[in-house]
């Protein structure tokens, strides 16, 4: 087994913080973006490319309520998100493993 | 968690350099991390709750144990027990509003469920225990074994069905221990209901933190 098996989409430190960070959630939760940018530490410009390429996937779903300076932006974890975080975990076990 | 980074700052920020041990070690603190924070429940809080009902049901116990015959709580003994009450429960809040700041959906609406189930419930203790005083039931019934008795089995048994709903098993323990122990305490009478309560849910609170602390250094090892 080699490293090109784990989802490269996931496999990138903040895509993978993000996804773990969401996957911490019940199923059926969301979290503010603010928050989730203050939890992973991101600036607001990087952490919209990777949620960008999340969504892209359908790993994660936004949806944004309200207008203007009060509207707010929430992120959860697709079920086709947890099942990408389950299979990556189950393939970087498996690599650590035969190392 | 460290401060905002730029988007070229981490090494591998398109996963060519990670390796799959530092993946595995990052994965690890961020879920870790991440459980921490969306915890609404802490050893240290439930140790701070056991003393709180140990402090504020023993400063009643204090101001009842030499009535005979008894006429209930005192005004100092409720004031010093409401006081102690409220200061837990603003703590208790501010901890949970943290933990669930920035959050939607199903959880948030259960716990805000959870809440008027709660109040409703309390209401309805307090209502039934002036029907109790209005038909002339005796004052040691009226002001010391029903409002304790009815209210901790009530809270217990509603905590302990919201737990076993989403299989958290320790909250479960500990809302069927409160209502074990209040139920038992019942026997203890008008003056002894306040101690015997007060030691019993300080006795579990402290199970409790014991077995919070226990799972969260299970889980850091894991």
């Amino acid at each position: 087994m080699t490293a090109d098996t784990l989802d490269p989409l996931i496999h990138v430190p903040a895509r993978l913080q993000i996804m773990a960070t969401l996957a911490a959630l019940p199923t059926g939760d969301a979290l503010s973006f603010t928050r989730l940018q203050d939890m992973i530490g991101l600036t607001p410009g990087n952490l919209i490319t990777h949620l960008r390429k999340l969504e892209d996937a359908s790993y994660i779903s936004t949806e944004k309520t309200g207008n203007g300076p009060a509207s707010r932006t929430s992120v959860a974890l697709t079920y086709q998100g947890r099942s990408a975080l389950d299979a990556y975990k189950e393939a970087l076990r498996g690599l650590l493993n035969g190392l | 968690m460290n401060g905002t980074r730029d988007i070229n700052e981490i090494k591998g920020e398109e996963g060519g350099g990670l390796d799959p041990r530092a993946a595995a070690r990052l994965l690890e603190q961020t879920t870790r991390e991440a459980h921490r924070r969306f915890s609404m429940a802490s050893p240290a809080l439930a140790v701070l709750g056991a003393a709180t009902v140990l402090v504020a049901l023993g400063a009643v116990w204090l101001s009842v144990r030499q009535q005979h015959p008894y006429k209930g709580p005192t005004a100092v003994g409720l004031l010093v027990m409401y006081g102690i009450l409220a200061c837990w429960i603003a703590i208790v809040v501010v901890f949970r509003r943290r933990a669930i700041s920035g959050l939607s959906g199903r959880s948030v609406r259960q716990e805000r469920a959870f809440g008027v189930a709660v109040l409703v419930a309390l209401v309805g203790v307090s209502v039934f225990q002036g029907v109790l005083k209005h038909d002339g039931v005796s004052l040691g019934i009226v002001y010391g074994v029903y409002p304790l008795t009815a209210q901790l089995i009530v809270l217990g048994v509603l905590g302990a069905t919201v737990a076993a709903a989403r299989e958290e098993w320790p909250r479960f323990g500990v809302g069927i221990a409160i209502a074990l122990v209040a139920t038992a305490s019942a026997f203890a009478g008008p003056r002894g209901v306040w101690l015997s309560d007060g030691i019993g849910c300080c006795v579990v609170g402290l199970g409790y933190a014991a077995a919070q602390a226990w799972l969260n250094r299970a889980s850091a090892s894991a």
